[in-house]
């Protein structure tokens, strides 16, 4: 079935009026900005997600695969990107979802798809939920028509400027805009700009930190994820090593199983050597 | 705001959009064409009057195809009307629609929060029009010119900006007569001098 | 002229209709709040002959960061405002207001103790003091929570933990204020040895604990460091500065380091 699941929605109801607090999702407190220049876009966000004081998720995960490789830049179409702010699973679902129904859309229709298309669809599908569905987006690209910027707020309204800020950090990145923006800017002075924007963010709001990433998005030319573009707070060097001996940690009993054990239950596969491990797992399938 | 004036009608509005105290966007665009020559000027709740003029926007496209001709002003009230009044409930959408059409020429129609429908003169709409209403009393004529009206509607909204908190930033104005819409600026920079008509 | 209100504010200004559904009053709780949470860290190490207490300088209230150079530790009892000739620190950490005004109340006391007896306060004579300072306030209390360090009688680091009202003890090592529960566990576990064993001393429950041995003061230092460092990344309103004060026999020394700024 499609849509959302409600079947304990009673239940919560009762529990939450006997004083049962409500599960608090994460929430990511967060810059992000884009700035339009002469020939594309410019999307950024830092690089924490916060959950209440403590730094919930602060580095991202360094696999590359194509989409989720950046916490809060969101994959819609290869010239379409989405940075996210507020609940993260909201932001991370809805995009998923639009970037799916987009590109259906453009397969049907045979045409490129544009950035009005995405923002329709996601101020629609977030005004349909009210507000209920916590996602703040960021939505640039470049389409057929030209280079866009647009803002989506949670309850479904959109704007339509050249330089936007949005998240916790969007009043420190904003004064940034309003104080230094001007118009015709080029793909440097933009990029130096939406930077100083995100870094205003960074150190001026609590719940932005770490690293900065950034989309550059051109016409006729490949999307550019720049990741951990700026990193402007690396770790404070550790004075003392905090490796224990072997032995330290008690402990009641001690087996040790041979191989010879396992392999009786389990097919045992001896590894080569401690580098390059490459576990290899193979399903037997009846032939 | 908009006005009825001797060749058509002029809406008007400033250019703020607050999430409390933040000014979210300084140069919105609160006029919204839903058809050619049939346009809005929304208050209250952003979502809900996107919301709004966008299904209006879409009905009215499809009845300019459907009937091969262009809708008229009163049609496109009721169809806000509609709106308004069957999810008075859900929405916080204050209204004000003005267009151009043959048959009726210029008309200016408010639809206020509970979802109710007025033809006036005149309509003034939003947190910074009970500042006007006196202004726009002493100095409002029928049958203006051109240039009186564009000249009453900014000087209304230059006071609105003045006394009202959550007003401010640009005035835009669109005029609507038989030969179509035009769109005017004017900026804070020189007290509201210019550019002027696009 | 209109303004178009949005998200988060669901008592937003309605604009004067009445409503069946929406017209009930919005009953709006007014109350006075006197105390904000700054914030922050603080740390004390006591150790044979010296005691570490360390706090970061940040400042901060919600979001925003009210100062990037805001002291947490402070001399007790010095001649002067730089300090100069205290015996007694004391680190404090929660609402910052009342903060200064318990350290400026002490320090006060001590100095009138200094002039009346002619001789400086002990530090445990200092410590009951500070208890009673804050119990006077037992129903409205100081909102902070403080560690006393100095040497005691023998010339050992003495290091007093308190809570808001009153209640304290003697301990070895303290952390307090927003990032205590991050770095309590790695002070007892690196300065108390809780959790680590001896290996090979025996089998089972018969395991001997590490014992715990006075800590020289470079280790100590380190140590500091290291739980700041660590307290950066995974608390938002710790950062920007660490300040040390050591307090041994030939007086106190103050140290500042930078801290991320994130």
């Amino acid at each position: 079935m499609p849509g959302f699941d409600f079947s304990n929605y009673n239940r919560n109801v009762a529990l939450h009026a006997k004083g049962v607090p409500l599960p608090k999702a994460t929430s990511t407190g967060t810059t992000i900005v884009g700035c339009i220049y002469d020939q594309g876009v410019v999307v950024r966000p830092d690089t924490r997600a916060t959950s209440g004081p403590i730094v919930a998720d602060k580095v991202i995960l360094l696999r590359s695969q194509s989409k989720f490789n950046c916490e809060k830049l969101h994959y819609i179409a290869p010239q379409i990107w989405c940075a996210g702010a507020g609940t993260a699973a909201d932001t991370e679902f809805t995009t998923a979802l639009i970037s799916s129904n987009m590109e259906l859309h453009s397969l049907w229709l045979g045409r490129q798809p544009r950035v009005v298309t995405c923002m329709t669809m996601l101020k629609q599908y977030l005004f349909r939920h009210q507000g209920h569905i916590g996602a703040y987006l960021v939505v640039a690209g470049v389409d057929p028509t030209g280079i866009h910027l647009f803002t989506v707020h949670a309850h479904g309204s959109t704007d339509k400027l050249p330089y936007v800020t949005m998240g916790s950090g969007s009043l420190a990145a904003m004064s940034v805009f309003e104080s230094t923006w001007k118009p015709h800017l080029n793909r440097k002075e933009a990029i130096e700009l939406a930077a100083e924007a995100i870094k205003a963010g960074i150190f001026n709001d609590l719940g932005s930190g770490s690293n900065v990433d950034v989309c550059v998005i051109e016409k006729d030319k490949p999307t550019q994820l720049l990741r951990n573009y700026l990193k402007p707070n690396e770790r404070g060097q550790k004075e003392r090593t905090y490796r224990f001996p072997k032995g330290t940690t008690a402990f009641l009993k001690e087996k040790v199983i041979t191989k010879e054990d396992i392999g009786k239950y389990v097919t045992v596969q001896e590894l080569s050597s401690d580098e390059d491990v490459a576990v290899v797992e193979k399903m037997d399938i009846d032939t | 705001m908009a006005i009825n004036f001797r060749d058509g009608v002029i809406l008007g509005a400033d250019s703020r959009t607050t999430t409390g105290s933040y000014i979210a966007n300084r140069v919105t665009d609160k006029l919204t064409q839903v058809h050619d020559t049939i346009w809005c000027c929304r208050s209250g709740s952003a979502a809900d009057t996107q919301a709004v003029a966008d299904i209006v926007s879409y009905y009215l496209g499809m009845y300019g195809i459907v009937n091969e001709e262009p809708p008229t002003t009163p049609t496109a009230a009721a169809l806000f009307q509609e709106l308004c009044y069957e999810n008075k409930e859900m929405l916080k959408a204050g209204i004000i629609i003005a267009g151009y059409d043959k048959r009726h020429g210029g008309q200016v129609y408010s639809i206020p929060l509970g979802g109710s429908l007025h033809k006036q003169s005149y309509a003034i709409g939003g947190s910074g029009s009970t500042y006007i209403y006196g202004y726009c009393d002493m100095h409002w004529k029928e049958s203006m010119t051109e240039e009186e009206g564009v000249a009453f509607v900014k000087s209304a909204l230059q006071e609105a900006i003045k006394w009202d908190g959550s007003s401010g930033g640009v005035i835009r104005l669109v005029v609507l007569t038989a030969k179509g819409a035009t769109r005017h600026v004017y900026l804070p920079d020189d007290g509201y001098k210019g550019p002027g008509a696009k | 002229m209109t303004s178009l209100l949005q998200l988060q504010s669901p008592d937003f200004e309605t604009i004067g209709y009445s409503f069946s559904e929406g017209s009930r009053p919005g009953n709006k709780e007014h109350g006075f709040y006197p105390y904000t949470d700054n914030g922050g860290s603080t740390l004390g190490i006591s150790g044979s002959d010296f005691t570490i207490l360390a706090g970061d300088t940040r400042s901060v209230s919600g979001y925003n960061i009210n100062s990037r150079h805001s002291p947490k530790v402070f001399k007790i009892g010095g001649d002067d405002e730089t300090g100069e000739g205290a015996h007694i620190i004391l680190s404090v950490v929660g609402f910052a207001a009342d903060g200064q005004a318990l350290k400026e109340s002490l320090d006060g006391i001590v100095n009138m103790y200094k002039y009346q007896h002619g001789k400086p306060m002990s530090v445990k004579a200092c410590a009951q003091r500070l208890s009673t300072i804050l119990y006077q306030k037992r129903f409205f209390p100081y909102y902070a929570n403080a560690i006393l360090g100095g040497l005691d009688e023998n010339g050992k680091g003495a290091l007093y933990s308190y809570d808001p009202v009153g209640s304290y003890e003697r301990v070895q090592c303290k952390a307090a204020g927003s990032a205590s529960s991050l770095i309590m566990p790695f002070l007892d576990n690196q300065v108390d040895y809780k959790n680590q064993y001896v290996p090979g001393s025996g089998e089972g429950h018969a395991l001997e604990r590490r014992k715990p041995e006075p800590l020289p003061r470079s280790t100590v230092e380190q140590l500091v460091r290291d739980a700041f460092t660590s307290a950066v990344e995974r608390h938002i309103e710790v950062g920007d500065g660490l300040q040390m004060m050591i307090i041994t026999a030939s007086g106190i020394e103050e140290i500042y380091s930078p801290l991320k700024k994130d």
